[in-house]
């Protein structure tokens, strides 16, 4: 009778564990925040969302991403609001300075040198570098020349032009091509960081150089120095001499590629981003300039500026990358899902398909493909053949960098003259250096 | 026979009834109105308030007398200015307008004229913004036509810091007139056609009916048309930044764009877009105050 009892109450013992234990195998998944920066019109963006983040999800349901996808300004506006909010989600779309600037310096980003460990011996050394806040916050998704000149060749040979070695030779095509209806360089600068960012960064390297950036930076030189106004009066040059239009001013940036691709300027300057918006699209098979006309587009740098100390130089900086909020608790089941999904964001198969796609040129040693269309193609040469200084607003505290980025746009517009602009971005820099004595 | 029991009763029963609605009001009104105005008098950095590593200090009004002193502040008050004046004189009178002529009948195909009037007013703000960006792009319709009939025009209107504005004004008076529109509509036929025929009968013009008439018995209603077209125009926002984002050069910013831009743009300073935000509120509150002295002074009576 006993044993009776004891087997009844054996079995009803089992029952219970066996109902349980699947409720506790499967536990509610890890939620992890993600603030992501994704141009949902890129030719690569189905491929970004299907074959980067959907494959995330399925292997690993065990996490459940709540992403956030932002492009352009909203970005940066919805990341200073969660930073001001102390709200921050877990995984977020960084840049290693200018618009980040305040995640690196408040230090609300997470040091991932303990986690990264010997992985870091995967990825180039440019890659390794700390960011704006002194420590490594993210691994750069891609390395990035915010300055690069795409020349439609086919067009310069129907025009009977050539590729301009200098300054001048790009002036001289000025008239030639007004006469046959066309602009010089095409930009979309309507949004004020464009002009500083894709082509002032350049010419500031190329005319005063990165030694004198520093001097800036440290109070030892100041902005209102010959050095620094003779950069911005070559700026003001191009406006005068008409190699770029004042009307590059109200044309929206995300229109500047359809203009080039329809041929309404043999030249177009833009960040190397740019090539992905020319590359087909695989969800519609489409692309805005084809593959094969593709081969008549190079990217180079802008041609020899009068009185340059640094030749054909870009502006270059380590790109974007993901990185975890500093209040995820360190060894935490969310500090674990959100490592997981940062480490396939930078893994070797998710940089192949950017490189593909044109997003981001490769930070891992070794990421290449078979696959490249020839102006994805071209742009992986494009990198062989440049040297880079700083992007201004990769160094300059956003405080002084929003000055010089409307200075920019005024003096395109005529507005403001390029002394009162130094002016300008010299009070902004007193007022900064003030209040962080 | 009413105690003076009965009158505490009904005092307690009146202050229980009015409760939520004056802690709702308090919640969402007058507390982020009195904590913005506490955040511009400080030094908050953003992150945590109470508590937080950096401790919030009175900063005094440093960051009013920092907002005056900013040409950009400056550029975005003319610029709303601007925006309230195409909407007092601009979008109320042309909906007024509109409505009346509709009313009276003179046009034929009414519903297609109302559909057609109204219709911009159910599109979103930013489809509206990106299509009158498209339109008046250097290399957009608006060039192409000018083209046309003028080659080698080039489009300089929102370059031109003078002219900047001007596609902004033209894009807010076609989008919001449909809603002065729709309200002056709804608003004349609640008047009684008898006290129309009655003055036609008594000999009064279109315009005399118009005047002495149909104006005085939409007084209020206009009067709520300019405060509405007011607080509207002030926080003007989505449409601009949508169309312009502010630019070229922050010359079509508007303070709503100013505010966001200080508060959330480069370097956030949360306090002097705070100072902004006070301003914005005190601005309006002195522009219906106006339109109310002009309404008293000049208005109709309904009765």
């Amino acid at each position: 009778m006993k044993l009776r009892k004891l087997t009844m109450w054996m079995v009803l013992l089992l029952l219970l564990v066996f109902a349980l234990v699947p409720n506790l195998i499967a536990a509610e998944p890890i939620t992890i925040r993600v603030l992501n920066y994704l141009d949902a019109s890129s030719p690569g963006a189905a491929r970004e969302i299907t074959e980067i983040w959907q494959r995330f999800e399925e292997e690993n349901p065990d996490i459940l991403v709540i992403r956030e996808d932002q492009f352009g300004e909203p970005f940066h506006h919805k990341t200073e609001a969660y930073a001001a909010a102390g709200k921050l989600p877990e995984v977020l779309y960084v840049w290693p300075g200018g618009r980040s600037a305040t995640l690196h310096q408040k230090k609300l980003l997470k040091d991932i040198s303990r986690l990264l460990g010997d992985e870091r011996n995967a990825f180039i050394d440019a890659a390794l570098e700390p960011q704006a806040g002194g420590y490594l916050a993210m691994i750069p998704i891609g390395l990035t020349a915010s300055h690069a000149m795409y020349v439609n060749t086919a067009l310069l040979e129907e025009l009977g032009l050539e590729m301009p070695k200098t300054y001048e030779d790009l002036k001289a095509m000025v008239a030639p091509l007004r006469a046959a209806g066309k602009d010089c360089i095409i930009i979309g600068a309507q949004d004020d960081w464009v002009m500083q960012s894709v082509l002032y960064s350049m010419i500031f390297g190329r005319l005063v150089g990165d030694e004198k950036l520093y001097e800036f930076i440290e109070g030892k030189a100041k902005f209102t120095d010959k050095v620094f106004v003779d950069s911005l009066r070559f700026y003001e040059q191009l406006f005068i001499d008409g190699v770029i239009n004042r009307n590059a001013m109200q044309t929206p940036y995300g229109e500047a590629p359809a203009l080039f691709a329809a041929g309404r300027a043999p030249f177009m300057i833009d960040g190397d981003w740019r090539a992905g918006a020319f590359l087909t699209d695989e969800s519609t098979g489409k692309a805005l300039i084809p593959p094969e006309k593709q081969k008549k587009i190079k990217m180079t740098v802008f041609p020899a500026i009068p009185g340059e100390i640094n030749h054909g130089t870009s502006s270059i900086v380590p790109a974007v990358g993901y990185a975890m909020s500093a209040h995820v608790p360190d060894g935490s089941p969310e500090e674990e899902a959100a490592w997981r999904l940062i480490s396939w964001l930078n893994s070797a198969e998710v940089q192949k398909i950017r490189l593909e796609t044109g997003a981001a040129f490769p930070t891992r040693k070794g990421v290449t493909s078979d696959k490249l269309e020839p102006l994805a193609q071209e742009r992986a040469e494009f990198y062989g053949r440049i040297s880079g200084t700083h992007v201004l607003d990769d160094k300059l505290p956003p405080e002084i960098c929003i000055p010089l980025n409307i200075g920019l746009q005024e003096i395109g517009l005529g507005l403001a003259t390029p002394l009162e602009v130094a002016r300008n971005v010299q009070a902004a820099y007193d007022e900064w250096a003030k209040s962080n004595k | 026979m009413i105690t003076r029991r009965t009158k505490a009763e009904e005092r307690r029963a009146y202050l229980l009834l009015v409760l939520p609605a004056v802690l709702l009001y308090f919640a969402v009104v007058a507390f982020p109105m009195i904590f913005s105005l506490w955040i511009s008098v400080s030094d908050y950095s953003g992150g945590q308030i109470f508590g937080g590593s950096t401790p919030v200090r009175f900063a005094g009004f440093s960051n009013y007398v920092r907002m005056w002193n900013d040409r950009y502040f400056w550029i975005s008050l003319k610029n709303n200015v601007y925006i309230v004046l195409i909407s007092v004189f601009g979008q109320i009178p042309l909906g007024f307008i509109l409505a009346y002529a509709l009313h009276r009948n003179m046009f034929r195909a009414k519903g297609f004229f109302q559909t057609v009037i109204y219709l911009p007013c159910v599109i979103s703000s930013v489809i509206v913004g990106i299509l009158w960006q498209t339109i008046f792009s250097p290399y957009g319709p608006v060039t192409e036509i000018m083209q046309f009939f003028r080659p080698g025009w080039q489009n300089t209107m929102l370059s031109n810091p003078r002219t900047a504005m001007i596609p902004v004004l033209l894009v807010m008076l076609w989008y919001y007139t449909g809603t002065y529109f729709i309200i002056f509509l709804a608003n004349l036929q609640k008047i009684d056609k008898e006290v129309i025929e009655a003055a036609k009968i008594d000999g009064a013009t279109e315009w005399q009916t118009l005047r002495h008439v149909i104006l005085p018995a939409l007084s209020g209603v206009i009067v709520t048309s300019a405060i509405l077209a007011i607080s509207g125009s002030l926080k003007s926002f989505d449409l601009i930044f949508a169309m312009t984002g502010g630019n070229p050069a922050r010359r079509t910013s508007v303070l709503a764009l100013y505010m966001y831009d200080t508060a959330f743009r480069g370097a956030p300073n949360y306090p002097r877009a705070n100072a902004v935000s006070t301003f914005m509120m005190a601005f309006s509150f002195l522009l219906i105050i106006i339109t109310k002295l002009v309404e008293k002074r000049f208005g109709g009576k309904e009765e």
